[in-house]
């Protein structure tokens, strides 16, 4: 029964109500379990590599590997020789260039899966520039000259899906993954007609690439003894360091969060929206072209149709798992290139087939974004703990 | 007004112990995290009575339904149904058990028809949907209740009113021993409150419990037996009421509990908010009107009336995505340090009118000048920096953006100032937030804490802190802003905007809560189908029946 309680009234009821002092209902001690749910961030995605490691295992054997033999190979083909270390650091850098252009469209609430396209247009681009230059023209010119190209051409092509995200309304993840598909198509086109870029056809057996690139327009080796590893990966670390240093830290960064958050809000505060987004998917596509520049102007040194090779979407996929921080990107995309420069040592020392490093990357991919969930899901209705404070919002 | 204490009412049960209440909660406590929501709250509701539970936003009103609806588990005590235990694991339990629910925000699918609607909840085992049994069930409704619904009109194609009686209908289908409404009175116009009312004193008397949970008191006191109030998660009081003569809680004892101050300290925008002055045609001497703003701003807006507008909308046309006009040929006049209100049930073109002014939509005609300068066309950035600030009606999606810290919500639209060597300063930054933060009395564990953390009172804190901190500050424009929001965030966002019209701003307020307008406000003008009829000042003694006779379509 309802009885009017004397109204010793406080002050004004504060806007969240506070419990009443010395009601505070006892919190259960933590258990052994709740720091096990607590620490579920880090062991579902952990739980998720070690299952994917194990079905790719037993994919392995299946192909006909023992399996310590193809671990040794993987192995080897990652970390045992500095030539491998080199490749990877190779392969780390393009995936981790895509994933950074990735990064900074996202912040805006873009999702750019066209990272392959821009690849094969930015590649074309640096092409075009680096087989027609003379070979006067001194390698402080040539190689800036040849990456700026490659930005530019995966910029023009990321333009197209930003303009029509801006102007249309259509969804850039649609049209830049259509545009895949063009571009790749305008880089097979460039390396199979004599007209564009393919090298001059002497006889039936020459194949259909481009000429090899000016000397100047080479990129130049770290210079570590015995590896090919070359400066990209510093200029990777580089445009990750930049990219991380605007976002957090610049007007241009905190608008790009913001448009990516509310749009509509963005709007009322007149923050430029449509110029904020359609820059950051072009960023997108000048990051994924400068690195379809960095595999021209690698070892062999010239263009052919098998180029992009699936770092766009590795490059997705690194930007994906990496939610938001550019730390994780660097490590994802280093973990991915020695991942995937193991591979090809597991075909040619063990004989599995590479593609068993593409089916165990794709299933991390799924492991860990399926998992997500339980990652954070609240705990099923019966084990529900008291929950915090974002969640009374509701309520009341 | 009456200032004494409410006579310590030990009222006994007037149920005699025999009845078993309907629904009885003994020492129900909910905690989330380290708030909490409610604190060994008793209730006891009787078959056949209308039980309000009051409170401000915030008191755990709605915390409480659902733990009664299974939406939520209690942390603590035990909840009665017809004196058996009863602890539903989801609401399709509670349905079970006889417990319905009208929600505050409305469940219909809105592209099903009426019949459609109504059979989704029934018959889920069944093959084919039972049409004849719901026809015979609803004629039964009709016959008892004089509820009536076209059941082959489309969900979406009705008025919030007519759609809110298929969801009273369709907790009432499955003959509920209790039926809770939550806030059921929010989007309603005066007529449909009515109407509403009325249909709960009918449900009641046919031997159902109904809580009815509100923060409104006209409306408690209208159709109420018994009212609970809550307040900070706790039991404050209650008892019988004084309605129809009989003796109990009066309003102003209601209201003393529930805000746990006197009703003659109250400021008379929250004395609307709550009701408690609402509801008294023919008390003249303390009707709104008489408001000691609106006094004081009688002589202000004569005094001004020679000024030149700050706001002037002429002609205003805005067409809907469908074709529709939802604003057609708007005239509006809004001058320095005069507060002009726009009531009117929602949907008849507030929304647009707000949007054209913010720069949301373009109309398609007419012209908007602020300060002599034409903005019709202008992008949101021009507009505010030429000194119009908005209050945007949907805080979530327009106002902030939710995910971002409050330093950045209340600066995002400035960064350009904090500015050194290209990067932010972040050192700047924080201290004009934390001096606007300050100023508008925003309450945050910390300026870097997301926005969201905040409660809703202090998050429109900030979003005025933000406007009406622009310099130049010309006119504000300000959509619902009470909604939602506790008393004491009501009084702080009234009083900045009464300030900002003190220092000479226009300051145009957009709401469908009357009494609040006709305390608040100068003039009120009233929208209707896309038209504003002429302005009715406050002061004039009968202000309140003029415009609610405006809010039912009838011309001045």
């Amino acid at each position: 029964m309802t009885v009017p309680v004397p109204a010793t009234a406080p002050a004004p009821a504060p806007d969240l109500p506070r419990p009443a002092p010395g009601r505070e209902p006892a919190r259960p001690a933590r258990t052994a379990r709740d720091r096990l749910l607590d620490a579920r961030p880090v062991l579902v995605p952990l739980a998720a590599v070690v299952g994917a490691l194990a079905v790719s295992t037993a994919l392995a054997v299946l192909a006909g590997a023992a399996p310590v033999e193809a671990a040794t190979a993987l192995w080897e083909g990652m970390v045992g020789t500095p030539y491998a270390v080199g490749s990877s650091l190779n392969v780390a850098a393009v995936l981790l260039l895509v994933a950074t252009g990735f990064l900074v469209a996202h912040r805006a609430g873009l999702v750019n899966v066209g990272g392959e396209g821009q690849i094969c247009v930015g590649a074309v681009a640096a092409t075009a520039v680096g087989t027609s230059l003379p070979d006067a023209v001194p390698a402080v010119v040539a190689l800036p000259l040849l990456l700026v190209t490659a930005a530019v051409g995966g910029a023009a092509w990321a333009s197209v899906a930003g303009w029509l995200a801006v102007r249309r309304g259509v969804s850039e993840v649609i049209t830049t993954l259509l545009l895949n598909f063009v571009g790749a198509a305008v880089l097979v086109l460039s390396v199979h007609e004599e007209a564009l870029l393919r090298q001059p056809v002497t006889s039936s057996e020459t194949l259909p690439q481009s000429a090899p690139l000016v000397d100047a327009t080479h990129l130049p080796l770290l210079g570590l003894p015995g590896s090919p590893a070359t400066v990209a990966i510093v200029l990777a670390l580089a445009g990750a360091a930049v990219a991380a240093l605007v976002l957090r830290r610049t007007a241009t960064g905190v608008r790009l969060s913001a448009v990516g958050l509310s749009r509509p809000a963005s709007l009322r505060l007149g923050l430029p929206v449509d110029r904020l987004r359609f820059t950051s998917l072009t960023t997108a596509g000048a990051a994924a072209g400068l690195a379809g520049g960095v595999l021209v102007a690698s070892a062999p040194h010239v263009l052919d149709d098998g180029l992009a090779s699936g770092y766009g979407f590795s490059g997705l996929v690194v930007g994906l798992l990496a939610r938001g921080s550019f730390l994780a990107a660097t490590g994802i995309a280093t973990a991915l290139g020695f991942l995937v420069s193991g591979g090809i040592n597991l075909q040619l020392a063990a004989g599995v087939p590479a593609s068993i490093t593409q089916i165990l990357e794709s299933l991390v991919i799924l492991g860990v974004a399926g998992t997500t969930i339980w990652a954070v899901r609240r705990t099923p209705r019966a084990a529900r703990r008291p929950r915090t404070r974002s969640d009374t919002e509701a309520t009341s | 007004m009456s200032t004494t204490v409410p006579p310590p009412a030990a009222a006994p049960p007037e149920h005699d112990a025999a009845a078993v209440p309907a629904l009885s909660l003994r020492g129900v406590s909910r905690v989330f995290g380290s708030h909490t929501a409610l604190d060994t709250v008793d209730l006891e509701v009787a078959t056949g009575e209308v039980h309000c539970v009051l409170g401000e936003n915030g008191a755990g009103k709605s915390t409480l339904c659902n733990i009664v609806f299974g939406s939520l588990p209690p942390s603590g005590g035990d909840v009665l149904l017809d004196g058996a235990p009863f602890a539903p694991a989801s609401p399709a339990d509670a349905l079970a058990r006889g417990v319905a629910m009208v929600h505050q925000h409305f469940s219909l699918v809105p592209t099903l028809t009426v019949e459609e609607n109504l059979l989704l909840g029934r018959g889920v085992r069944r093959l084919r949907p039972d049409r004849r049994g719901l026809a015979r069930r609803l004629a039964e409704i009709d016959e008892s209740l004089g509820l009536r619904v076209d059941l082959s009109a489309r969900a979406a194609s009705l008025s919030v009113g007519a759609r809110q009686r298929v969801e009273i209908v369709k907790a009432l289908l499955e003959r509920p021993r209790l039926l809770l409404l939550d806030e059921p009175t929010g989007v309603l116009g005066p007529d449909e409150i009515d109407g509403l009312l009325a249909t709960c004193r009918r449900v009641a008397e046919s031997g159902t419990a109904v809580v009815l949970v509100t923060h409104k008191l006209a409306e408690v006191m209208r159709v109420g037996d018994r009212a609970t109030v809550l307040r900070g998660g706790r039991v404050v009081g209650g008892g019988s009421l004084a309605r129809e003569g009989a003796v109990g809680l009066t309003a102003s004892d209601l209201v003393e509990l529930m805000v746990g101050r006197d009703t003659a300290t109250l400021d008379p925008v929250l004395a609307a908010n709550v009701g408690v002055l609402g509801d008294r045609p023919g008390d003249d001497a303390s009707g709104p009107g008489r408001g000691p703003a609106a006094g004081e701003g009688a002589a202000a807006a004569g005094r001004r009336a020679a000024d030149e507008p700050v706001l002037a909308v002429r002609g205003l046309v805005v067409v809907g995505d469908d074709g529709a006009r939802r604003v057609d040929g708007v005239d509006l006049d809004v001058r320095p340090g005069e507060i002009v209100g726009i009531a009117g049930v929602e949907g008849n073109g507030q929304g647009e009118i707000v949007a054209a002014l913010s720069g949301a939509v373009h109309p398609a005609a007419g012209k908007v000048l602020l300060a002599g300068v034409d903005i019709t066309r202008a992008a949101p950035r021009r507009r505010t920096g030429l000194g119009l600030g908005v209050v945007p009606e949907d805080r979530h999606h327009e106002a902030v953006v939710a995910g971002l810290s409050v330093s950045t919500n209340l600066l995002l639209g400035r960064l350009h100032r904090f500015r050194r060597f290209g990067l932010l300063d972040r050192g700047a930054m924080r201290a004009a937030a934390g001096d606007l933060a300050h100023r508008f009395d925003v309450r945050a564990a910390s300026l870097d804490a997301p926005l969201s953390s905040l409660s809703g009172g202090n998050q429109q804190k900030a979003v005025l802190a933000r406007e009406l901190s622009l310099d130049p500050l010309r006119c504000v424009v300000a959509a619902q802003p009470t909604r939602g929001l506790d008393l004491g965030a009501v009084d702080a966002v009234v009083g900045h905007l009464r300030a900002a019209a003190a220092a000479g701003t226009g300051v145009l307020v957009v709401s469908s809560e009357l009494s609040e307008l006709l305390a608040l406000c100068h003039r009120v003008h009233v929208a209707y189908r896309g038209a504003l009829s002429e302005p009715v000042p406050t002061s004039a003694p009968d202000a309140r029946d003029r415009v609610a006779h405006l809010m039912t379509g009838a011309r001045a």
